[in-house]
């Protein structure tokens, strides 16, 4: 190898990368979700002309604009510790990628101009707002092809594509199969993991504020939260069905080991999140219809019935398909892996409690979004409904790291070896000579 | 506790073979914990006063 192999000491360079990708994608994820639910908030307050929403947009814009250094600067730190700790893999990527980086960059800088005109145009297009919240939506789609550039890198690492020739390198690389599921996939994501983290941001504010008027602000802002949070959550059982369905297809050694081998507790895990999410946000919309301008006990009591609902399916989800819980850590109990559960397999189990989760929490969203447009009486909700707010706001964090975990370990298959570019390109950075369905990266290597 | 703390550092990991690979694992989810909340209670605390 021409270039020296470094390590880094105690945590090891793949632990380097992962912390500074995983952290700034908590950071990204939420500043192209939150411009997105701005500049939305925005419109809905010029066309409504209800206050809250023009005052929770610009909070929220300036919070992401001072956000912005933090996610930037997380992500010019990864890009530094990529090219010295794993220079030859990068200099592949770069080779294939070097256009769809390029567009990044640009896509990057459009959504930092924009972002920051947004916010400091604000009065001086108080009255021109139509073309105000235009600024904030093109901020938003600059954002959002940044992201998808990057969808292309991230899925090709998973399933790279099969290419024979040259000349077909860079289209079939950046549309591999996955890239699209993908990017869907962290697309209604945004949304929701932007949401519910304003949710806890609202309920934390009206736990701390003695105004009333702070008080109702907070209880709505919470609620306006938790709408985004959940209604785009609910989607995703089917659009991550495609995307597994998609990995399933192109890598089927790397689904067997997330979904049914012996790093399916990771699943297990993000079920579990799901289940407090999807309880803990439906115990709030049945708790929040108690105060609804007009009085409503029969949306409220269907409310209820959807709540147990939610909890059958979430359990019926959890529930793993053997008694084999961790094998990387030794915890399995009665027989382990000859020990199947009756309740956990995948079919028809697991189908049944994710279609059932998303049927129910159509409903109850349905429901209370029939309760909103009555209106509700603000400010009076109970501390337990926002400590279920504050829940949903750290569940979607250890959701996120779970999935990002989930994905990469994808790759490590048997970790014999395990893969940077999966069948192509292992940790040690050489290049595989057969296999690799990406035939010009062999060649580039030969 | 202790039971716990030896199950924890079991070898047979496919992440890393030794118990090295589950404490990268911890330390990994600690440290990105750490970064995120910090950075985003600064964000908080820098923007407060407005």
């Amino acid at each position: 190898m021409p270039i020296g192999n470094l390590d880094v000491p105690v945590i090891g360079k793949n632990v380097v990368i992962a912390v500074l990708v995983q952290t700034h994608i908590l950071f990204a994820a939420f500043i192209i979700g939150a411009v997105l639910i701005a500049a939305t908030s925005e419109y809905l307050g010029m066309v409504t002309k209800q206050p809250n929403y023009e005052r929770f947009a610009r909070n929220l814009a300036r919070f992401v604009v001072l956000l912005f250094a933090s996610g930037a600067a997380l992500a010019i730190t990864f890009v530094l510790a990529l090219v010295t700790l794993f220079p030859v893999f990068f200099s592949i990527l770069q080779n294939i990628f070097f256009w769809v980086f390029l567009v990044e960059a640009f896509m990057f800088l459009g959504q930092i101009i924009i972002v920051y005109a947004w916010y400091n145009v604000w009065d001086k297009l108080a009255y021109r707002k139509s073309l105000h919240v235009v600024f904030g939506f093109i901020a938003g789609f600059f954002g959002l092809m940044a992201m998808t550039m990057i969808d292309a890198v991230a899925s090709f690492m998973l399933t790279p594509a099969e290419v024979t020739s040259q000349a077909e390198l860079v289209a079939r690389s950046f549309l591999n199969q996955t890239m699209v599921p993908l990017n869907m996939h962290r697309f209604i994501g945004n949304f929701s993991y932007a949401g519910f983290l304003i949710a806890g941001w609202g309920a934390w504010r009206y736990l701390r504020t003695t105004q009333d008027s702070e008080r109702e602000y907070y209880d709505w802002m919470g609620h306006f939260g938790l709408i985004w949070g959940f209604g785009f959550l609910i989607m995703q059982p089917v659009i991550g069905y495609g995307y597994l369905k998609g990995i399933r297809e192109s890598a089927p050694e790397s689904f067997n080991t997330i979904m049914l081998g012996p790093k399916a507790w990771v699943f297990n895990l993000l079920v579990f999140w799901i289940a407090v999410l999807s309880i803990a946000s439906t115990a709030y919309f049945v708790h929040k219809l108690r105060f609804t301008v007009k009085p409503m006990e029969t949306l409220r009591k269907l409310a209820v019935g959807g709540l147990g609902f939610t909890a059958l399916f979430t359990l019926l989800n959890v529930i793993p398909a053997d008694a084999d819980l961790i094998p990387q850590i030794g915890l399995s109990f009665l027989g382990g892996e000859d020990t199947s559960i009756p309740l956990g397999s995948m079919y028809p189990w697991k189908y049944i409690g994710l279609i059932g989760l998303m049927l129910v929490g159509f409903f109850v969203v349905a429901l209370y979004l029939r309760a909103t447009a009555t209106g509700f009486h603000w400010g009076r909700a109970s501390r337990w409904s926002q400590y279920a707010l504050i829940a949903c706001s750290v569940f979607v964090v250890f959701t996120m790291v779970t999935m990002g975990y989930t994905r990469e370990t994808a790759r490590r298959v048997d970790n014999d070896p395990g893969y940077l570019i999966n069948n192509c390109v292992p940790l040690d950075q050489s290049v595989v000579s057969e296999g690799c369905p990406t035939e010009p990266i062999m060649k580039a290597a030969e | 506790m202790i039971d716990l703390a030896l199950l924890l550092l079991q070898e047979g990991t496919t992440a890393h073979p030794e118990p090295i690979g589950v404490f990268r694992f911890f330390a990994a989810f600690v440290l990105i914990m750490t970064f995120f909340s910090s950075f985003l209670g600064f964000t908080y605390w820098i923007s407060k006063d407005e």
